[in-house]
């Protein structure tokens, strides 16, 4: 088997049952988990809580001004990041294929200049991220295995990709298979650390929203 | 002059072809094998001073249409008569003797042009119970190649299954077919893959050592670089087109019928390695992307076994719904049971601490 | 095949200028000929026209008929020529740029005067053998 068709075939088989069963696995894990019962009579209807877990969710994206000159930086680069990797997965044309292979689903994809700006963007707006990891005392404090690794396994793909696309250093088989199986690694972590945070940011901060919204709590 | 001493120079000008037909089909010949333009007196010199090249070409495991693709393609005279010259002393669907006449002339032609010969292979080998599911004669296609590569000066595998075993060898290999270069060892083998290969190639390959008296330089899987050196998608007249993200949706849109890039329908341009793209087919007339489908990768070991023709290259094999819902429910346990573990600790009353 | 409209590439015609440029030199200094391989370059219809343009076209043009028809032209540069060679079904099969004083080709093979020479005597040898029976 080349390393190509081992990339795109047992291994990305693979990759994909155990990030759906580690997505599982956590959500389920996190859900079922005992919560505290509240006496309290709720002080807005089941509507309410739940349009109030939406807008939290929406309203804790911007950190309150207050804070600001202490996180403007991570959240800045971290925004940076994100909507770099949002234009080049859904607006690039090689991953609207593959979306549109597993939904059915396809839209019109950005120029490939576009794309390659936001990619280049991103990886400087990751290697800013790593550098402030590195250097800012608390935050080296504070890191561990899990944020390095994850971060790694963000920074390969993005890298791999750029290779590709501008076909550069090794043959396009070759850049082609390790961009996939540095996805599949990337599939194979995104459960089990920190990068869980794609689902679980949402449930928690809507959990919370909904918390605060049956206190008759600003949202 | 007997005709085995005659030179190739001696037979065109019997034939009315001066030094000038020699020296273009030389110019010609450089082109194609992407030498440097000067060598092409050289190598009509070489040429005019050449004996006759005895090949031998065993069939394996094949459909014949590697041969038919050699056969079809209309050269124009001097390459016909240059390639008259080259002496294809055995081949089982030309010649005109069969059964045990056949056998005897193969085994005069080996023993008269010992250590000398081209053996010409095309067709997988099966090796699986002792290689029984391919016989000639009764028999066996990997002992008539382990004898017959003794004697000769280089190996030709031609096609895709005497390359890399093909067709034959897709999934499940019922007959444990394999190519020429997992067989035999120690013996220059150059590999003209392809399902069939161009037939431009086999020529180059073939003037090439008749000129220099050596194999022309191969890459890592033995191919002649000079045609395997690129891949379709570097030689692709539809480059632009993937360049700049303009991509036929489906066979029949308005992205097909103006000729954009066939990469979401499937082309696996950029993995193949081969000359289509510039050689083209039929004499320059067309080839596949440029008739409107995407390359299938022909030349490519496995080529059948990557996951489907349509399937584009950003795309891989899924792993299917059943195993997917599988993995969602082994994980819901998992992590149920996770969650249960938690709850029942945190309903036992707190421990004493000392 | 459809010609697809994209912008003549004028930075690859000046990349090829410039090494027949040199080319030229060296036949000038040293007198060794050398030749650009145009059908090896990836060139676009509207690339290999404009390069065509931009040499010209110059005094003599030669045809070739042997296995095909070929094509000399000097170009409007001196010692830069323009050959085209085309099988027996007309394809072109070689297109080159060749600098020097005339393309090799075009020079008589001393081999093949050799056998003209031994058919012109023997003509000869007949027509006075004819003149005096």
């Amino acid at each position: 088997m080349t390393f190509l068709a081992f990339a795109r075939g047992p291994a990305l088989q693979v990759a994909t049952l155990i990030m759906i069963a580690g997505i599982f696995w956590r959500l389920a894990g996190v859900l079922l988990l005992r919560r505290r019962v509240a006496h309290a009579a709720a002080r807005a209807p089941f509507l309410r809580r739940l349009t109030g877990g939406a807008k939290t969710i929406v309203t804790r994206t911007i950190p309150r001004k207050n804070f600001w000159p202490r996180v403007a930086t991570g959240v800045s680069l971290g925004w940076v990041m994100h909507l770099g990797l949002f234009v080049i997965l859904f607006a690039g044309a090689p991953h609207i294929l593959v979306l549109h292979q597993i939904t059915g689903l396809s839209w019109p994809n950005l120029p490939k200049g576009v794309i390659v700006m936001a990619s280049a963007i991103t990886f400087a707006a990751l290697i800013a991220l790593l550098v402030r990891r590195l250097t800012h005392p608390v935050l080296r404090l504070l890191s561990n295995v899990d944020d390095y690794l994850s971060w790694l396994l963000v920074f390969l793909p993005i890298t791999t990709g750029i290779l590709l696309s501008g076909e550069t250093i090794a043959g396009y088989g070759t850049l082609l298979a390790l961009h996939i199986l540095s996805v599949e690694a990337l599939m194979i972590w995104l459960p089990f650390g920190k990068l869980m945070h794609v689902a679980l940011v949402f449930a928690g901060r809507g959990m919370m929203g909904f918390n605060f919204a049956r206190k008759g709590a600003a949202t | 002059m007997t005709q085995d001493a005659e030179t190739l120079g001696t037979m065109l000008a019997r034939r009315g072809f001066g030094r000038r037909s020699l020296l273009k089909f030389a110019i010609v010949m450089t082109s194609s094998l992407a030498l440097p333009p000067s060598l092409a007196p050289v190598m009509a010199d070489n040429l005019a001073k050449a004996k006759r090249q005895s090949v031998i070409w065993l069939s394996f495991q094949e459909c014949t249409g590697c041969l038919e693709t050699l056969l079809r393609s209309s050269a124009p005279t001097i390459d016909a008569l240059i390639f008259d010259f080259i002496s294809l002393d055995y081949q089982e669907a030309l010649m005109a003797s069969a059964g045990a006449a056949a056998e005897l002339t193969l085994r005069q032609a080996v023993a008269a042009n010992q250590g000398e010969y081209l053996l010409a292979i095309d067709g997988s080998v099966p090796l699986k119970d002792g290689g029984v599911y391919s016989l000639t004669g009764g028999r066996s296609n990997v002992s008539m190649l382990e004898e017959f590569a003794v004697g000769a000066k280089a190996i030709l595998a031609i096609g895709t299954c005497a390359a890399y075993g093909g067709i034959p060898k897709a999934h499940p290999n019922p007959t444990g077919a394999v190519g020429v270069e997992d067989v035999i060892s120690g013996k220059p083998i150059v590999n003209i893959p392809g399902c069939p290969p161009v037939p431009e190639v086999l020529s180059g390959v073939l003037v090439y050592f008749v000129s220099f008296g050596r194999l022309p330089d191969l890459d890592d899987r033995k191919r002649p670089l000079a045609y395997f050196g690129t891949t379709i998608h570097d030689q692709c007249y539809r480059r632009p087109f993937y360049d700049q993200g303009k991509f036929a949706k489906s066979f029949d849109d308005e992205g097909a019928r103006q000729g954009w890039c066939l990469f979401e329908l499937g082309c696996k341009g950029p993995t193949t390695h081969n000359a289509c793209a510039s050689l083209k087919w039929n004499n320059g007339t067309s080839f596949p992307i440029e008739s409107g489908h995407g390359c299938i990768g022909c030349s490519e070991p496995d080529f059948w076994d990557q996951g489907g023709f349509y399937t584009s290259l950003a795309g891989g094999s899924a792993a299917g719904w059943r195993n997917a819902g599988i993995a969602a429910a082994v994980g819901l346990a998992g992590g149920a049971a996770a969650a249960l573990s938690a709850r029942s600790k945190s309903s036992r009353p707190p421990e004493d601490k000392p | 095949m459809r010609d697809f409209n994209f912008l003549a590439d004028d930075g690859l015609v000046d990349a090829i200028l410039s090494e027949i440029a040199g080319l030229l030199q060296t036949l000038i200094t040293d007198g060794h000929s050398g030749s650009v391989d145009l059908l090896g370059l990836p060139l676009s219809a509207s690339c290999l026209a404009a390069l065509e343009q931009r040499l010209g076209k110059g005094e003599i043009t030669a045809i070739l008929t042997a296995a095909g028809k070929s094509e000399f032209r000097e170009t409007s540069f001196a010692g830069i020529w323009w050959s085209s060679h085309a099988d027996e079904t007309g394809r072109v099969a070689a297109m080159l740029i060749e600098v020097a004083l005339v393309p090799q080709i075009l020079l008589a093979d001393l081999d093949d005067m050799r056998s003209g020479h031994q058919r012109l005597l023997e003509a000869t040898n007949f027509s006075r053998q004819r003149k005096s029976a």
